[in-house]
This record gives C-alpha cells, structure tokens and sequence, in this order.
C-alpha cells in the first residue's frame, strides 16, 4: 500500500488491551481501533498487560496479608 | 487470492463432483471438511451416549444407599471414564465437528487449510476411543484414578491406566492437529472482503480456542508422559519417597485443565452468539466487546488454575490470588451474558428450536457460573472441595453450558446439513424434556454438597438418600430424552420439509448464500464479502 494507514502508538494499542480485559468497547473507539492497531503490537501489549496483571494481583496480596 | 477452477461448483443440483472411492473408503479416505465434520459430530455423539451409559449406571447404584448394582471397584472406572469420555471422546470432538463444517462455510473457503491432515485428526480418533473403552477389559479393569488421574492412584493402576494414556496422547494429538488446521484456515483462506472485525463471532471463538489448545495440550501429553514413567521406567517425579512430588502433578494438570475447561466453552459462546441474532433480528449487540472479551477469558484461564486445589496445603498468599484472579474472570463472562440479553432486548423474537436451547443455555449456564464463583471463594471451597456442590456445578456449566449449546448449534445448522428442516415438535420436546430434567438431576445436588456428601463413592450415609433418589430420576429422564434427538436427525437426514439456503428468517451471513443441504464442494471460487 502506498498511503500508509495511521498507526497507532504504544499507548492506544495498551488502552485497547485494557479495555479488553474488562471486555467492553465503544463502538467509535473500537473502529479506530480496527484501523489503527498491529496485531503484533497488540500480542505484546497483551503479554506485558497480562504480567502486569499478576504482579499487581501479587501486590494487593501482600498488601492484604499482615 | 488465487481460486482453483478445474472443478466448477454444481450448485443448483446439490450434488457433489466427487470423484473418489465409494461405500466405505470414502469416508477413510475424504479430504472434505463436511463428509469429515459430519464424522466428528457421528463419533462424539456415539461417546456422548456410551458416557451415558456410564452415568446412568452411576445413578442406578446411586437411587439408594448400600450397595447394589455395581462392585465399588467398577464404580470408581465409571466415574473415571465417564469423565474422560464425555471430555475428550464427547464435547471436544463435537465442536471440532462444527468447526469443520461451518468455519470454511462461514468464512467463504473452500475447504480446511490441510485436508488430508484435517482426516487424519479425525481417523486418529476411533483407535484412542477403542483404547479408552477396550481398558474395561483388560485385567485389573479401566483406569479408576478419577478423569483428573491424580498422582498417586494414577501410578499404582493397573494396565487400564497405560490404555487410557496413551488414549489421552492420541486424542491430544488428533487435538493439536485440529487447532493448528483451524487457526491456519481462519487466518489464511477468509474470503476477499471479510476482515478479522467481520467475521463471524464463531470463527472467533474458536480461533481463540485452537490457541489454547495448541497451548496447552502438550502439557496434558507431558503430565501422562510422567506418570507413564513413573509407572514402567523408574522415574519419581510424582513420588515423594524417590524425591517426587504427588502434588506437583496437580499443578501440571490444572495448568491444562483450567485453560481446558474454556476450550469446551467458548465455541459454545459462539454458537449461541450466531443464534441469538437470528432469533431476536437484531444484529449482536457489543460484537467488538464479545471478540475482547473471549480473548480475555482467554488470556485469564492461564493464572488461574491452582484454584482447583485450595484444600492441598497452599500458602494463603495463594490461595488469596488465585481466588481474586478466578472472580475477576467473572466481569468478561457477566459482558457476554449481559451482550445476549441486550440482543434479545426489544428484538422480535421468536422461539424456534435452536433458540430455545440458546436461551435454556443462558439460564442455565450462568446459574453454573454463579455457584464456580462461589467455589473460588478459598474458605467455602474448603468446605465443598470434592462433595456433590462441585459435581452440579460443573455439571451445570459442562452439561448446560456446553452440550445445550451443541444442541442449539445442532438444531440450527441441521437444515444446512441435511436439506431438511428438523421437526419443531420433537425439537420442543426435546428442549423442554433436557431441561426439566437437567435440573431435577442436578439442582439436588447443590444440597448434597452443602450437606457434605463427597463425590466419587458407590455408597452413602442414610440422610442422603431422598435427594439421590430425586437425581436419579432426574438422570434416566434426561438420558432417555436424549434419544428424540437421535430421531430428529434420523428424520431430519431421511426427508422433512425443505430447507432454503436461508433456512431461518433472521439468519445471516455466508453459509446462508449456499444451497441447503450445502453440495459437497462449495466457494471453490472465493464469494466477494459485503459485511
């Protein structure tokens, strides 16, 4: 393709990960988001939010346990 | 995209061009995703009525107390096999059946990625089955370890146990095969137009559940691999007195077993979400939050596994994350209830068949979700770790969730199948008869759990006695009513009611623009996708 579709930064494609592990979704932000996105970015933004996930997990734990 | 053309589609007759052997052969040897899919759906449901069988024997030495009908030692196989059986041998290769037929005719391909690999998983099957039900043979009788095949028991078994692991190496194979077929053909063979966004919410599950699979049946194969070894070459991973750990084996099945219990339902999810907007006219409601939420449950089930072994000493740092890690699954499942409903919402609906198991699975599938969140709570799930609370709820999530949707799935797509519209009379009955039953099985479970009836044991003490009566009754009626939908395809495959390409008033989407019964070859040449 010539023109190049606008990619979308590292923050928009973490915004859209998050979003999805509530599961929720505006409809105009997720047709930006099918425009926008790579899917190899979103796989690794899914990996780090994941971990992000488990260590947050690990911390209210903690935080929780006397 | 490159079509082949050598061999024009046919149509307007309906009959296929092909042109292989015939009689027998032609099912050992097709490459054709529908002759392989109706296959899969042929075999699952003949193991979906010998683990019936199994059930229903387990019922019977259930009815009173004492013992009656079975030796202890051939109850325990039962429970065992009934469970492998229903899993590995029932749910899982009916929604491979259902992928292989309508994934290429949903997505406009011509047929699966690999064919000939595409029979292959197939044909592996019947041997694994063969072994599976010929181990109640053997000496020493099938496996009786529990379909969890927990270390130790699973060490000390008798032969039986070597049958049904490598049983569980073929089917995790024939599994893996599957899902790499199914990813490949979603993401390579979609027609000119249909976008990821676009495609059908189906596709979407089960994409998601190829990944899984893919992910984690190697680990399935690697636990049965180390008891194997335990067994016969003088390995200890599972044996404390050789510097093994019994419970380490836990941890590596449930790190199957957990993302396992989302590969026998997301497909569902899927199924249901073609059917709703059909029946209710509306398109889907929140389809993008539907695709996120899948991939999240998704992503979810990796961490949460030990959830299934709170009672085997964890430290409570554990057992307090991996309890808030398993309710938090509940908000993208909560969407996915809440999208249906908001499908159904104002829509004009009507209650055909197909739909009446869809919405039965809702009810009944969330009242199973529901009672998992209370088994995720580590304090309660101490108490009703391993007694009847755990077998309803999973029975409701398992039986509700995953076999009522096979039957919606079944009920919508047989006319695409068979060219015949199934009898809605006998498919009420069906439906009403199910899901009567269902709950007269397995709602008085719920009690004899709370009451600290344990699972697993051919015997019981006597205040137990009138909810096991009630549930065996329930049992034998839910089984018997199995059986009007072994006439409703009978019926349906022999003659009926023609059915057009667009079998339902409200359905959309590409397998719909094919004549019914779809012919043997279809969308040799790609359609153009308007979605």
């Amino acid at each position: 393709m010539s023109t190049d579709p606008r990619r979308a930064g590292f923050l928009a494609t973490l915004r859209a990960v998050l979003w999805s592990f509530i599961g929720v979704r505006k409809r105009r932000d997720y047709h930006d988001d099918a425009a926008s996105l790579d899917p190899r970015a979103i796989v690794v933004a899914g990996v780090l939010a994941g971990v992000v996930f488990v260590l947050v997990l690990v911390g209210v734990v903690n935080w929780v346990l006397p | 995209m490159t079509t082949l053309t050598h061999d024009p589609i046919d149509t307007a007759s309906g009959h296929s061009h092909a042109h292989g052997p015939t009689g027998l052969m032609r099912w050992i040897t097709t490459t054709n995703h529908k002759d392989i899919g109706t296959m899969y759906m042929i075999f699952s449901f003949i193991m979906f009525l010998s683990g019936g069988v199994m059930a229903l024997t387990i019922r019977a030495e259930l009815f009173q107390p004492g013992l009656q009908v079975v030796e202890p030692e051939f109850f325990n196989q039962l429970t065992t096999m009934h469970g492998l059986v229903m899993v590995f041998g029932a749910i899982m290769p009916a929604f491979v059946g259902f992928a292989n037929w309508m994934v290429p005719l949903m997505i406009g391909a011509s047929d699966m990625a690999f064919a000939r690999m595409n029979n292959w998983s197939f044909w592996l099957l019947p041997p694994a089955a063969i072994l599976l039900l010929g181990s109640f043979f053997v000496p020493g009788g099938a496996t009786a370890a529990g379909w969890t095949l927990y270390a130790p028991l699973s060490v000390q078994m008798g032969m039986g146990m070597d049958l049904a692991i490598f049983a569980i190496h073929i089917m995790g194979i024939s599994s893996i095969m599957g899902a790499i077929n199914i990813v490949v053909t979603i993401l390579n063979m979609r027609a000119p137009g249909m976008t990821m966004m676009k495609m059908p919410l189906f596709c979407w599950t089960w994409l998601i559940t190829a990944y899984l699979l893919i992910a984690v049946m190697p680990v399935l194969a690697g636990a049965v691999t180390m008891i194997l070894t335990d067994r016969h070459f003088g390995t200890s991973f599972f044996n404390a007195a050789g510097g093994g750990d019994p419970v380490m084996y836990q941890h590596i099945f449930w790190f199957f077993g957990h993302p396992e219990v989302y590969i026998m339902i997301l497909p569902a999810f899927g199924i249901v979400s073609q059917i709703i907007p059909t029946f209710a006219r509306k398109p889907l409601f929140g389809y993008a939050s539907m695709v996120y939420a899948t991939a999240s449950i998704a992503i979810l089930s990796f961490v949460v596994w030990a959830h299934h072994m709170f009672t085997t000493g964890m430290p409570a740092a554990g057992q307090l994350f991996f309890m808030y890690a398993t309710m938090l699954i509940a908000v993208p499942t909560g969407v996915k209830v809440f999208n249906w409903v908001a499908t159904m919402w104002r829509g004009s609906m009507t209650f055909e068949s197909p739909m009446l198991w869809a919405t039965g699975f809702i009810f009944v599938f969330t009242m199973g979700g529901f009672t998992g969140l209370i088994c995720a709570i580590a304090p309660i799930d101490i108490q009703v770790q391993d007694t009847y609370y755990v077998v309803a709820h999973f029975h409701y999530v398992l039986v509700a969730g995953s076999l009522f949707a096979l039957f919606a799935g079944a009920y919508y797509w047989l006319p695409k199948w068979t060219g015949h519209m199934p009898n809605e009379f006998l498919g009420k009955l069906h439906f009403w008869c199910s899901i009567v039953f269902f709950n007269i099985t397995f709602f008085p479970m719920h009690f004899l759990g709370l009451a600290g009836m344990p699972r697993r044991i051919p015997d019981y003490a006597l205040q137990f006695a009138d909810f096991n009566a009630l549930a065996t009754i329930g049992a034998f009626g839910f089984g018997l009513s199995q059986l009007i939908f072994l006439v409703v395809v009978v019926k349906c495959v022999r003659g009926g009611e023609k059915a057009e390409a667009q079998s339902w008033e409200g359905a959309e989407g590409l397998e719909w623009t094919v004549p019914s019964p779809a012919p043997h070859h279809t969308f040799e040449d790609a359609p153009v996708f308007k979605g």
